[in-house]
């Protein structure tokens, strides 16, 4: 039996015996599902118009990358320059079965999942051996990597990539397909946020706060520092690829030149540098941000390409925390994550 | 005996930081470590912890040998240390930086954040900081940070403390603070505590035993009237002898 009770400012939900409870956030800037149900009804506002559809869907895969990102970046205190390294495993592994097996996304979904599993684990080692900057230079040679194997294995079809992917849904009306499939995006970003969020307000929260800030003093502390970065970057790994697996059957096409190039990943660090340096809903104003702010600009042309990086640089330096640091300066002594240069 | 040290040393590579020392430690006692700068007491302090391993040598540690362990399995294992130098986690409040402690010092694995953060108080009302818990660690004083770095030792439910140079940048004031707040740390939690001081003011009136490093070796070892007059040591460390 499910019972919904509403005590002042928190929301309790029974379900059999047990008892859930969400604190209902009174200051409306700041509560989330106001900010959920603006965006829920973003694609019922824009839906005569699939262009800003695609582009909701399209920040909403954005902000799925930089939400895990926020935490990977916490919990093993370094800079990870190749998130979409994992974009690409997810993308490729689905658009692959799908291509040529035939399967639908729900079928390749647990294979996504199951390669970034494996591939979380196997480059996991580098959390705890990679000393200061080699992580960072590690992780972003990794894509480079990637994409210079989809150039040379035909099996990825180089530039042109994998097309022919089986979508998330199929209507008859296209408008509706593309109303679903937004909806779709912004319920893998909700999954996401609630994910992150109940990690990150738990211990794991904490055990990557205290590795973030000092990881020598949090392992002289009785934390076992390595076993908690292996499990967050798995875990974020895991989760980026999702992202990938999303982004290659929304798109029907996947092609390492579009996710594994450094272009990409520039946007990617960016949105969680200017949301808010690694904060969870940070990303998803960053993410926003960067994708509206990316279609404005084509109106100059393609002197976008030039501008688009230049903006982003100019705000990097004005907004030293973020968008979301302009809110966090009157939320002073909640913990605010500072991303390190470390030298060990 | 609590703690046995026998033939540790550590080089780093023709720097020979410790050489061969061994002592032991009982239960409940107050060990004074000093040393002329140099000697190789934090040294001896991290390879006590696990911060660093011996190139030879043991340390045992309640019936354990613990020489070569990860330091947070040493921690797990009752040894807690403060530094020299206060290392709070600057983005945290003070009661989320001793929460770490409360979870990480001994298994907990079904312990709520909130209950940590209810055993986090009680660490922190012990040395006075409870009215800064909300506070970031960043913007503590000196003392504020020592007793933060106190509490989060304590907060892992140790048998051993090493302390290193809890006086340094204190005040006449806050240093009798400090030296009420540790005996009232070994009278109420029964611990054993390592103190590495410059202060010989506080070494005579804390300690019960001191030992001497000088070059990385045992110099001298006994009550503290009774090293600061041997000959060895006012020829390394004291100068002169303190009447």
């Amino acid at each position: 039996m499910v019972r919904i009770e509403h005590k002042r400012a928190l929301l309790v939900v029974r379900i059999g015996d047990k008892k859930f409870e969400w604190p209902i956030e009174t200051r409306y800037w700041r509560n989330p599902l106001l900010g959920i149900v603006c965006l829920a009804l973003l694609p019922i506002v824009f839906s005569g118009q699939p262009d800003l559809i695609s582009l909701f869907a399209t920040a909403n895969i954005y902000a799925c990358i930089a939400i895990p990102l926020g935490w990977q970046m916490t919990g093993i205190g370094r800079l990870n320059f190749g998130p979409q390294f994992f974009v690409g495993i997810g993308g490729y592994t689905a658009a692959l079965i799908s291509v040529h097996f035939g399967w639908g996304p729900w079928e390749t979904l647990p294979v996504a999942v199951c390669a970034g599993l494996v591939f979380g684990v196997m480059f996991s080692p580098l959390t705890t051996i990679a000393k200061g900057l080699y992580f960072s230079l590690v992780t972003l040679i990794l894509p480079l990597i990637f994409l210079e194997v989809t150039y040379y294995f035909r099996v990825f079809q180089g530039e042109t990539g994998l097309y022919g992917i089986t979508p998330l849904v199929m209507v008859d009306n296209i408008k509706t397909e593309y109303l679903i499939t937004g909806f779709l995006s912004l319920l893998m970003l909700i999954i996401f946020l609630f994910v992150v969020h109940k990690v990150l307000t738990s211990r794991i929260g904490l055990f990557a706060a205290a590795i973030n800030d000092d990881e020598e003093v949090a392992n002289n502390l009785g934390l076992n520092i390595k076993r908690w970065k292996i499990l967050c970057f798995v875990a974020t790994s895991v989760m980026i690829s999702v992202t990938g697996w999303f982004a290659a059957h929304y798109f029907g096409t996947f092609a390492g030149v579009t996710y594994l190039q450094l272009p990409f990943m520039l946007k990617i660090l960016l949105m969680v540098m200017i949301g808010g340096r690694g904060d969870i809903y940070g990303a998803i104003y960053g993410a926003y941000f960067v994708v509206i702010l990316e279609k404005l600009l084509t109106v100059f042309g393609t002197v976008h390409y030039i501008l688009f990086p230049l903006i982003l640089m100019i705000l990097l330096f004005t907004l030293p925390e973020g968008l979301y640091g302009i809110y966090r300066r009157h939320r002073y002594r909640e913990y605010y994550p500072t991303i390190r240069v470390r030298k060990r | 005996m609590l703690l046995q040290l026998k033939g540790i040393s550590k080089r780093f590579g023709g720097l020979i930081a410790v050489n061969d020392v061994s002592f032991s430690i009982g239960e409940g006692e107050i060990v004074g470590l000093i040393g002329p700068n140099g000697a190789g007491k934090t040294t001896l302090m991290n390879l006590i912890s696990g911060s660093l391993k011996p190139d030879a040598g043991t340390i045992g540690f309640n019936g354990h040998t613990i020489s070569g362990e990860e330091p947070h399995r040493i921690c797990r294992r009752g040894i807690s240390r403060t530094y020299q130098i206060p290392r709070p986690f600057p983005d945290m409040t003070t009661l989320l930086n001793v929460s770490v402690g409360v979870f990480c010092g001994k298994k907990r694995s079904h312990m709520s954040l909130g209950d940590a953060m209810l055993d986090a108080s009680h660490c922190l009302e012990f040395v006075g900081l409870f009215g800064k818990r909300n506070m970031l660690a960043r913007d503590l004083s000196l003392f504020e940070l020592r007793a933060l770095e106190l509490a989060r030792a304590l907060a892992t439910t140790p048998r051993l403390i090493l302390i290193d140079e809890v006086m340094a940048g204190l005040n006449q004031a806050e240093s009798r603070r400090a030296i009420r707040l540790i005996r009232k740390v070994v009278e109420e939690y029964h611990v054993t505590i390592v103190w590495i001081e410059h202060v010989m003011k506080i070494i005579m009136e804390a300690t019960q035993r001191v030992e001497v490093l000088h070059y990385g070796e045992i110099i001298a070892s006994g009550s503290p009237h009774a090293v600061i007059n041997d000959s060895q040591v006012v020829e390394a460390y004291l100068g002169e002898k303190i009447a």
